[in-house]
């Protein structure tokens, strides 16, 4: 026993330790590791909840899922939405802190109205939105109606279905979601546009450079540590979406919503298909690994150059 | 010239940017008072003619099948008691981690810190599952203790116990006072700053948790305000004005503590590259 071993101090310094760390490392183990194990171990078995047996089977879960259209359905659903969102979210982010750091009066109101809907639940922005998108009565039709009628374009307007047809509902939720979180990377944006020295526009303006070119050969080298960081983790989150689906649409229309996470949900919660459930987490998991990892190759390259 | 002009074209759209971030919030604001008959309007009425608080009488009169308020104080106490009980966890095993030597200390901290990468949708099925086992199935256990379970408290807290000078707690201890009396009286009064942010980003995370308890109860009166919102929308999908309450309801203590603590959140924020 090394803790034996100690000095008769360190012997109490090191049981103190453990008295400190020991209520979180109970519910750490727990609801983290033993999931996390557990989970794995679930996916290769038939569980049923309600199942007197819930016999091995090895691999077979994750077998069945290679044929599965509907998660095949549901691959594809998560990644348009990540196409969506990650680089049209991160630019509308980007554009919003370049505003905010040309220091302009007001910067703090500005600032907190961009921030303030990633501090709402995902099911008040659901609620707020499912109205927002109403065809019949919802704002968007109403503003595009009226910008039509502005703009003399040719012909009537016909109504966006935004919500109820196959074509437009993902970008409906992909164009709601970037609206609820688009204030988190601009922040992150902001502070990265303050940390570059001003000698260096300023340099770049005596030689000449144009908006254009001190924008390209300035702040976007300079800014790559943000950018990575903000497309990264917007890349990790879109591909877990869950509520903005389960919420407004269920999936649908014709299964145009169906997520990764949202089918997982269904399949544990809905058929009691824990062990098929779990094979879904687990392929979501080694997906968001893969990301994570790819994060942290680029950072580090960076870091290295 | 040019130059003003250009600031002119700046302050116009950064303003127009703001209209349509705060428009979809201020609608729900303005529809919440809005009487039956002024909602369904080919125009939009943003100034009501006839502004009312009946939306908000209504609600209390449909305890029976939606239980709004019951919702609310469930959600603001499994936010707050939750927030206070990962600070005290989250703060003591950092204090371990930082300050104490142990054996096995930096393997258990690094599986800690390993788990950040881990997307909680990945385990809500074994938790599911563990919550069953334990009998905490709609109680309020489940909707607070998994979330105590979490790395990244303890992992900010470390970095910031690590930034105070040892000096003061060697004075403290020649003085003859214990570790637990360091930990209360020196660490945690002088890491005010960040035990504020991480309570603030945790209560706001708690009060809109969704998949937890979505998962972790199934009765109505068990339920949290983001999930109830969901319930109270199947049931009154056309009742737009009390949906819209009910939904100004759970966004009123995220917006008070956002208007109080704006700068300690748009901080955290930066610091922690948390999003909220």
């Amino acid at each position: 026993m090394k803790l034996l071993a100690l000095p008769a101090h360190r012997r109490h310094e090191a049981l103190v330790g453990y008295l400190f760390i020991a209520p979180y490392l109970v519910l750490f183990v727990v609801f983290v590791l033993v999931p996390v194990v557990w989970g794995f171990f679930i996916s290769l078995h038939n569980w049923h909840v309600l199942g007197e047996q819930k016999p091995f089977v090895g691999f077979a879960n994750y077998r069945a899922l290679l044929r599965d259209d509907l998660f095949g359905i549901a691959l594809l659903n998560t990644g348009y939405f990540a196409l969506l969102t990650v680089i049209p979210g991160n630019v509308v982010s980007l554009l919003l802190a370049l505003g905010l750091n040309a220091r302009i009066r007001g910067e703090n109101v500005y600032k907190a109205i961009f921030y303030l809907p990633v501090i709402l639940s995902v099911a008040v922005v659901a609620i707020i939105w499912r109205w927002m998108y109403s065809t019949e009565f919802g704002l968007l039709n109403y503003y595009l109606k009226v910008l039509w009628q502005f703009l003399h374009l040719p012909g009537d307007f016909q109504p966006i279905p935004w919500l109820n047809s196959p074509q437009s509902a993902m970008p409906s939720l992909a164009l709601m979601s970037i609206w609820w979180g688009a204030g988190g990377s601009m922040l992150i944006y902001l502070a990265g546009l303050r940390g570059i020295p001003e000698e260096y526009y300023e340099a770049a303006r005596i030689d000449g450079a144009s908006t254009w070119g001190r924008f390209r050969h300035i702040t976007l080298p300079l800014l790559k540590p943000s950018l990575l960081f903000c497309l990264v983790m917007s890349l990790i989150g879109s591909s877990q979406v869950f509520g903005q689906s389960y919420i407004l649409t269920g999936g649908g229309p014709h299964y145009s919503t169906l997520t990764v996470v949202l089918y997982m949900y269904q399949t544990g919660f809905s058929l009691y298909r824990m062990g098929y459930a779990c094979a879904v987490a687990y392929v979501m998991f080694v997906i968001v690994l893969g990301f994570t990892l790819l994060q942290f190759r680029l950072l580090s390259a960076r870091g290295e150059e | 010239m040019r130059f003003s002009f250009a600031r002119l074209l700046l302050y116009l759209l950064m303003t127009i940017a703001a209209v349509i971030f705060l428009m979809p919030v201020a609608w729900m604001l303005v529809m919440s008072i809005l009487p039956e008959h002024e909602i369904f309007q080919p125009v939009p009425h943003w100034i009501p003619q006839e502004p009312t608080l009946q939306n908000f009488q209504e609600l209390f009169k449909r305890a029976e099948e939606a239980p709004v308020m019951r919702w609310f104080w469930n959600s603001l106490f499994v936010a707050g008691t939750g927030t206070l009980a990962y600070l005290l966890l989250s703060s003591m095993a950092a204090y371990a981690f930082s300050r104490l030597e142990f054996p096995g200390r930096n393997v258990l901290f690094f599986i800690v810190l390993s788990t950040l990468i881990i997307p909680g949708q990945v385990t809500i099925i074994p938790v599911f599952l563990i919550l069953q086992k334990l009998h905490w199935f709609n109680t309020y256990y489940a909707l607070i203790v998994p979330g105590l379970a979490g790395a990244f408290g303890v992992f900010l807290l470390r970095q910031f116990f690590l930034t105070i000078p040892r000096e003061m707690e060697e004075a403290a201890l020649i003085d003859g006072c214990g570790r637990a009396g360091i930990y209360w009286r020196i660490i945690l009064p002088l890491s005010k700053p960040a035990l504020a942010t991480l309570a603030i980003f945790s209560f706001l995370g708690g009060w809109n948790d969704f998949m937890l308890p979505l998962i972790a109860t199934n009765e109505i009166e068990m339920r949290t305000l983001p999930v109830g919102l969901t319930i109270f929308l199947g049931r009154y999908s056309m009742q737009y004005g009390l949906v819209m309450a009910t939904a100004v309801l759970a966004t009123l203590p995220v917006l008070v503590m956002f208007l109080l603590f704006q700068r300690h959140i748009i901080r955290g924020v930066v610091l922690t590259g948390l999003k909220g």
